[in-house]
């Protein structure tokens, strides 16, 4: 299907049987247009060889990230109907011009390979592969932002949960003190510093993600309510919640273990000297 | 006329499992310059009742009068100045501020009640004077003993002059030997002419006060 | 000794667990700084980067800069712009998109940019410029950007054959011989556009004869001219043109291309707010809990309530303003990667930086972490406010 570089809506009274178009939701919503309603196109302001075409559907456009700014006013006709409307009377190959043809490869065969194939056969034109690669792909971008920005708010939460274990082995130094000298070993009281460590890390990151899922909700329907559009903004998926998970669990061991490791460390007597 | 007078209070505490009558219909008059000790078992309300009079705590009936001011019609804050200037308080676990050392433990209830630096200087060193630690006015409360540490907190609660000094088992941390220079600290400082209240197990301490008074059950006994 | 002394002098007794407070407040300091940078920066660049292209005002057709269609008898307009008494210099620009061939290499899609003026800065990095007595001579002389001639193997002297496609014109255009004269740096060019920039000459040699209308004109004022008459002198010209100042064009930028960096902008810099005060909120709480005895105790001996908050206030004031203090350098250091993340972005031009410093950012910062800071202290200081002397002392004494 062609592109269309501009049309111009007009609402008239029926003439003939027009041909069938679907509008965009959002156009639908701003022409206030409706199921069965007749409208002319046309490509310029002065409505110069418009056409009449009745609506036969409303849908929606399949949402964009890259343009979920933009007003999604659209409407899809038939090719030959958009071929009328678009081509140059002056140039007889305007009607056998289209701006991109969009192809579907049998199974197996690589876009990349076919491509630099066709190329090659037919110069002057450029073809290429929907899907972006890695170096063109503005999501892979902010992906790797995204995860800078994890690693620092990780960093920032560890300097947390390191305070927070500093004061708990403070509260507990006696408590330790006395539990070495009745015979409990390092290795055990690691042990349990460790564990609590986990269970805070373990406790705190489910609650994160508990929080994450029930905010998914509320921020995709903010933005979606802000931008008009169907785009998912945000998806919490078991993979992240795993990642979330597997990544608190060692650095909260290790807070516990950090915490308290200059205290288990001190000789038992030297624990009750304040 | 009583420096402090407790007429008929009693002291509820409501709790889960039901309320806990901590003290029952206690009368008491404290007099100028006068030294009472208090004892009694464990959990008999003798520290309940020393919160009352040291204006830590208000009863749940009864009334409560210091230097003739009903101390129940009173505001926190106004409490609070009671404790400040005409009440010194000594704690059983001392509560000396870790970080501060004790000549700044004495200093700071005379920076709240609003002296100058200078008076609160010359203050402390009297003071720390007065309790044998001149030496030790840097010293932070961990490179003190324990009895080093009352000592202190005693020099604290005097810093503003009170009327009365009260006293939580104050000997209830140390050995007997320590104890008995605290105890005698507690004379000096009657002797000045404060108020002395004072609640001990400690029969030593105890025997040392111009009037003992016994509790059980949260009842004054004969 | 003042609250702010007895504050401190908590802080250096909890060495530890003060030093981390302030790590944590510093590195989530760090990223609410560079939130603030982000949430104008791109913007801040982008006008910065108009500016310094020397022009101050574009003219385009009737259908918006979004549209780029080309200008009906530019020539004439670009002669009455030039006329005009503000007006200092004139250029006129077209873009089409091209095809390059170079010998041996499969055909590669580029933009071809036909500009009015030789002599128009382009950063010259290897070879001449379109101005040079060489270039003048040539048909077709044409600079070519760094990705360009990588992606070719091009070096100037170099030999390349330009197809331009323009859309909606369905008739094949020939191919015209061009000779690669240098390697340039564009303002606007991505880290991987690939560009060539040429004469109008060669233009409209490649458009197939018959001159070429530009698609944009690039305007700037003389200096000392009022702003803004410029533009509006060349808006009357013409009922069908749209003219846009540089402010203008930030602006549109600002409706239309920026929306992610904004909302990201404002999420991560609420979320970093949220965090810190929890951070600070919560270490504050424990600490108190663990100094109830202590507090108890100076309430009993008569220490009020105002220089207990004051106290406290002045605690949470010394982790986030340390923790601030040290966010700026560390914000800064850590703008620079998260910029070199960004800048990977494609499409984005080579100059442009997504955190760029302003000093409003920096007072923003100021106050969040000011209210930050007071709204931390707010539970604790209710806490100690609440807190029953007589049945904290009874506790700390049994436990």
């Amino acid at each position: 299907m062609a592109a269309l570089a501009l049309l111009v809506l007009l609402t008239v009274p029926l003439s003939a049987d027009p041909p069938a178009i679907l509008v965009s939701r959002q156009l639908a919503a701003r022409a206030r247009l409706a199921v069965g309603d007749v409208v002319t196109l046309a490509v310029d302001a002065g409505g110069t060889r418009g056409r009449q075409f009745r609506i036969t559907g409303i849908y929606e456009p399949t949402p964009d990230p890259m343009r979920f700014t933009a007003d999604r006013l659209e409407a899809r006709l038939h090719l030959p109907d958009v071929l009328d409307l678009t081509a140059d009377p002056a140039d007889p190959a305007s009607r056998e011009a289209v701006s991109a043809i969009n192809l579907e490869l049998a199974g197996g065969a690589k876009p990349n390979l076919f491509a630099s194939d066709l190329m090659a056969q037919a110069p002057g034109i450029v073809v290429r592969p929907t899907a972006r690669s890695a170096t063109d792909d503005p999501f892979v971008v902010l992906d790797r932002f995204h995860v800078a920005i994890s690693v620092v708010t990780m960093v920032a939460g560890t300097a947390f949960l390191l305070a927070l274990m500093v004061i708990r082995a403070e509260e507990r130094r006696e408590t330790v003190g006395i539990l070495r000298l009745v015979g409990i070993s390092r290795r055990t009281l690691l042990a349990s510093v460790a564990i609590e460590g986990l269970v805070v890390a373990a406790i705190g990151a489910a609650f994160g993600i508990l929080l994450a899922y029930v905010s998914e909700g509320l921020v995709n329907r903010v933005f979606q309510a802000r931008y008009d559009t169907a785009l998912v903004f945000v998806r919490v998926t078991p993979s992240i919640a795993l990642r979330a998970i597997v990544v608190a669990a060692p650095l909260g061991i290790l807070a516990g273990i950090g915490a308290s490791w200059t205290l288990l460390r001190r000789e038992v007597l030297t624990i009750f000297h304040r | 006329m009583p420096l402090v007078e407790a007429r008929d209070v009693s002291r509820v505490f409501p709790m889960p499992a039901g309320p806990v009558v901590a003290l029952r219909n206690v009368s008491l008059a404290v007099d100028a310059g006068e030294y009472v000790a208090i004892t009694g078992p464990s959990g008999c309300g003798k520290s309940t009742l020393l919160h009352l009079i040291g204006c830590v705590d208000t009863p749940s009936s009864g009334s409560l009068l210091f230097e003739r001011r009903d101390t129940s019609q009173l505001s926190e804050a106004e409490r609070g100045r009671l404790r400040l200037t005409r009440i010194g308080f000594v704690f059983q676990r001392f509560f000396l501020l870790p970080m501060l050392s004790a000549a700044e433990n004495v200093e700071l209830p005379q920076a709240e009640a609003g002296a100058t630096a200078s008076e609160r200087r010359a203050r402390t060193r009297e003071l720390l004077d007065y309790v044998g630690l001149a030496d030790r006015a840097d010293h932070l409360p961990s490179q003190l003993s324990g009895g080093e540490m009352q000592r202190v907190a005693i020099a604290r609660a005097l810093a503003n002059r009170p009327a009365l000094l009260v006293a939580d088992e104050p000997t209830g941390e140390l050995d007997d030997e320590t104890g008995e220079h605290v105890a005698a600290l507690f004379d000096r400082v009657n002797a000045g002419g404060t108020a002395v209240l004072v609640v001990t197990h400690n029969p030593a301490l105890a025997a040392r006060a111009s009037r003992r008074l016994a509790m059980k059950s949260g009842r004054l006994v004969e | 000794m003042t609250s702010f002394a007895l504050a401190w002098r908590t802080a250096k007794r909890y060495r530890a667990r003060t030093l981390l407070a302030i790590a944590g407040v510093a590195v989530i300091g760090a990223l609410l700084f560079d939130m603030l940078l982000l949430s104008r920066g791109l913007l801040l660049s982008f006008a910065d980067l108009l500016d310094s292209s020397g022009f101050d005002i574009r003219v385009v057709s009737g259908e918006g800069l979004a549209a780029r269609l080309p200008i009906a008898d530019s020539a004439r307009l670009a002669d009455d712009i030039r006329r005009l008494p503000d007006v200092e210099h004139v250029l006129m620009i077209r873009i089409e998109p091209a095809t390059v061939l170079a010998t041996g290499k499969p055909p590669r899609g580029i933009s071809l940019i036909g500009s009015s003026d030789a002599e128009q800065s382009w950063r010259i990095v290897k070879g001449s410029s379109l101005g040079s007595p060489a270039a003048a001579a040539e048909a077709c002389p044409v600079l070519v950007t760094r990705p360009l001639a990588a992606a070719l193997g091009l070096t100037p002297g170099d030999s390349v054959s330009i197809n331009v496609r323009p859309p909606g014109v369905a008739s094949a255009l020939p191919a015209v011989a061009c000779r690669i004269f240098g390697i340039a740096d564009f303002a606007f060019a991505t880290n991987d556009e690939l560009t060539a920039v040429t004469t109008m000459e060669a233009f409209r040699q490649a458009m197939g004869g018959g001159q070429p209308d530009a698609d944009l004109v690039l305007v700037s004022s003389k200096p000392g001219a009022p702003p803004g008459r410029a533009l509006r002198a060349i808006a009357g010209l013409r009922t069908s043109l749209r003219a846009y100042s540089n402010e203008d064009v930030v602006a549109q930028f600002n409706r239309n291309g920026f929306a992610y960096f904004r909302q990201i902008s404002l999420v991560l810099s609420s979320l970093t707010m949220v965090f810190a005060f929890l951070l600070v909120a919560t270490l504050l709480t424990v600490s108190i809990n663990q100094r109830l005895g202590e507090i108890a105790a100076l309430r009993a001996l008569g220490i009020g309530r105002p220089r207990i908050a004051s106290m406290l206030l002045w605690e949470s004031a010394l982790l986030v303003g340390g923790g601030g203090l040290l966010a700026l350098p560390l914000g800064q250091l850590l703008a620079l990667v998260l910029d070199r993340i960004l800048r990977q972005m494609p499409g984005i031009p080579e100059r442009m930086h997504f955190f760029v410093f302003e000093p409003r950012a920096l007072a923003i910062h100021l106050v969040l972490l000011m209210f930050t800071a007071a709204a931390a202290a707010v539970y604790p200081v209710w806490l100690t406010a609440r807190l029953p002397i007589a049945d904290t002392l009874r506790r700390e004494v049994l436990g």
